[in-house]
């Protein structure tokens, strides 16, 4: 089977740090993802996410900050409880919310990042393919 | 119910309350039509059925009267719901609105799968109870199953889209100008059937915390795909976790708006120390 591709949203001040940091360190890690760093983790658009899937990736990651961290006014709650509501129509469709990795708080550091890839790209290469929807 | 339904319409045209009355109507050809009802003599011909959505076509009056122009509307349980996700949304001021709320039979909320079979604001009718749409044989076959057959199910239902867009059409709440789903950046163009992740879940998504489960896009689909499925489940997280539910009250917003802080999902417990960053927050 074809390794899994991932998508990473990452917040530039967490997540995209420990992205950085691991690429600095070469720690090494599955070789089919991108990581894009956003301003903050709020201004993923679920659209996005849907897009992705339905243009053959298989898991995307939003990475943010701890809640009570967020520069931008608490901008952070809103994303969780936005992509969980995705998460759940991801659930009904059976999709599979596995599918959206929510983050937050946890990759600050280089090695919280790689844990988190190395994970998720394990979760999805269990899951079955989502062909019959493409 | 009609009878109360017309008094109370031709009360408040007789008093001037609004300009007009907006309802259903039996025409000259035994037709039954949206009609605005601004003589009191119209009114013999009011009908209160069958289901019909009225609350985009307000919408629509409204923003296209003169800025005094009040309007009455004849509404059910997701009518009125509808009309407040409209008011949340400032589609329609609120001053302008007036409701007659009326009661649906048990048979209709059978049918809608409806939790809420009348308005907040009833004015004719008696209230029945609601149905819960997850104890309904036809969700629960639709929906149960793991992950594969699900996808399958819905994969083999979406196929049969013609992409009409009768069911954004025809949602109340579906209003945006320009629509993304006429977007080649999201939903490729001029392909049948419609791709299926963005075409459906896009739309979809977009009303996860405004539907008013009026099943309307699926009374318009001309395929009968269940749409009104993709949407309840999103409901019932928003009325668990947050207690929250769409065209209420207007002034109640939406908890995916607002910070964990004001509004905290019932089973998430933050840590202490996060509670010290906020009182240096707030400081
Ligand atoms: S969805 Fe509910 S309120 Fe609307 S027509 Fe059906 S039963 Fe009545
Ligand atoms: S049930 Fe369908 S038409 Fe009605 S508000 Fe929800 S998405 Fe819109
Ligand atoms: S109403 Fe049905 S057929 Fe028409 S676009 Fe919507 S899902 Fe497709």
């Amino acid at each position: 089977m074809n390794q899994p591709r991932i998508l990473i949203f990452a917040c530039k001040w967490c997540g995209f740090i420990g992205a950085d940091a691991a690429g600095k360190k070469r720690i090494s890690l599955p070789s089919r993802f991108r990581v894009i760093p956003m301003e903050c983790a709020s201004l993923v658009e679920t659209d996005a996410i849907l897009r992705a899937l339905a243009g053959g990736i298989d898991g995307i990651a939003v990475l943010g900050c701890h809640i009570g961290g967020c520069r931008y006014n608490n901008a952070n709650h809103t994303a969780i409880k936005r992509l969980e509501l995705l998460q759940d129509l991801l659930d009904t469709t059976g999709i599979g919310s596995s599918r959206l990795l929510l983050s937050f708080g946890t990759a600050h550091e280089d090695y919280q990042f790689e844990e988190i890839i190395k994970n998720f790209f394990d979760e999805l290469t269990l899951l079955p393919p989502l062909d019959p929807w493409l | 119910m009609l009878e109360k339904t017309k008094n109370i319409a031709r009360q408040i045209l007789e008093e001037k309350k609004a300009s007009a009355v907006f309802g259903l109507m039996r025409n000259e050809w035994n037709i039954i039509q949206p009609h605005l009802f601004e003589d009191p003599a119209g009114l013999a011909n009011l009908v209160l059925e069958p289901k019909w959505l009225l609350a985009k076509l307000a919408m629509r009056i409204l923003r296209s009267s003169p800025e005094n122009y009040k309007l009455a509307v004849i509404c059910r349980g997701c009518d009125e719901r509808a009309l407040i996700e409209l008011i949340k949304r400032n589609q329609i001021e609120k001053e302008n609105l007036l409701t007659i709320g009326i009661a649906c039979s048990q048979e209709q909320a059978a049918i809608c799968l409806c939790d809420r079979p009348y308005p907040e604001k009833l004015d004719a009718g008696e209230k029945v109870s609601g149905v819960d749409p997850f104890q309904d044989e036809r969700v629960r076959k639709f929906l149960i199953g793991n992950d594969k057959e699900r996808m399958k199910r819905w994969a083999d239902m979406l196929k049969r889209c013609i992409k009409c867009y009768g069911c954004r059409n025809s949602c109340p709440i579906c209003i945006c100008e320009p629509c993304k789903l006429e977007d080649d950046v999201w939903v490729q163009r001029g392909v049948v059937p419609a791709e299926t992740i963005t075409f459906h879940l896009i739309r979809a998504f977009h009303l996860s915390d405004t539907c008013v489960a009026c099943g309307a896009c699926q009374e318009a689909c001309p395929v009968n795909i269940p749409l009104l499925y993709l949407q309840l489940g999103m409901r019932k997280t928003l009325r668990e976790k947050y207690g929250y539910e769409a065209g209420l009250d207007p002034e109640t917003k939406s908890p995916v708006l607002s910070s964990a802080f004001e509004k905290p999902d019932t089973d998430r417990e933050f840590p202490d120390w996060i509670n010290s960053l906020r009182e240096e927050d707030e400081s």
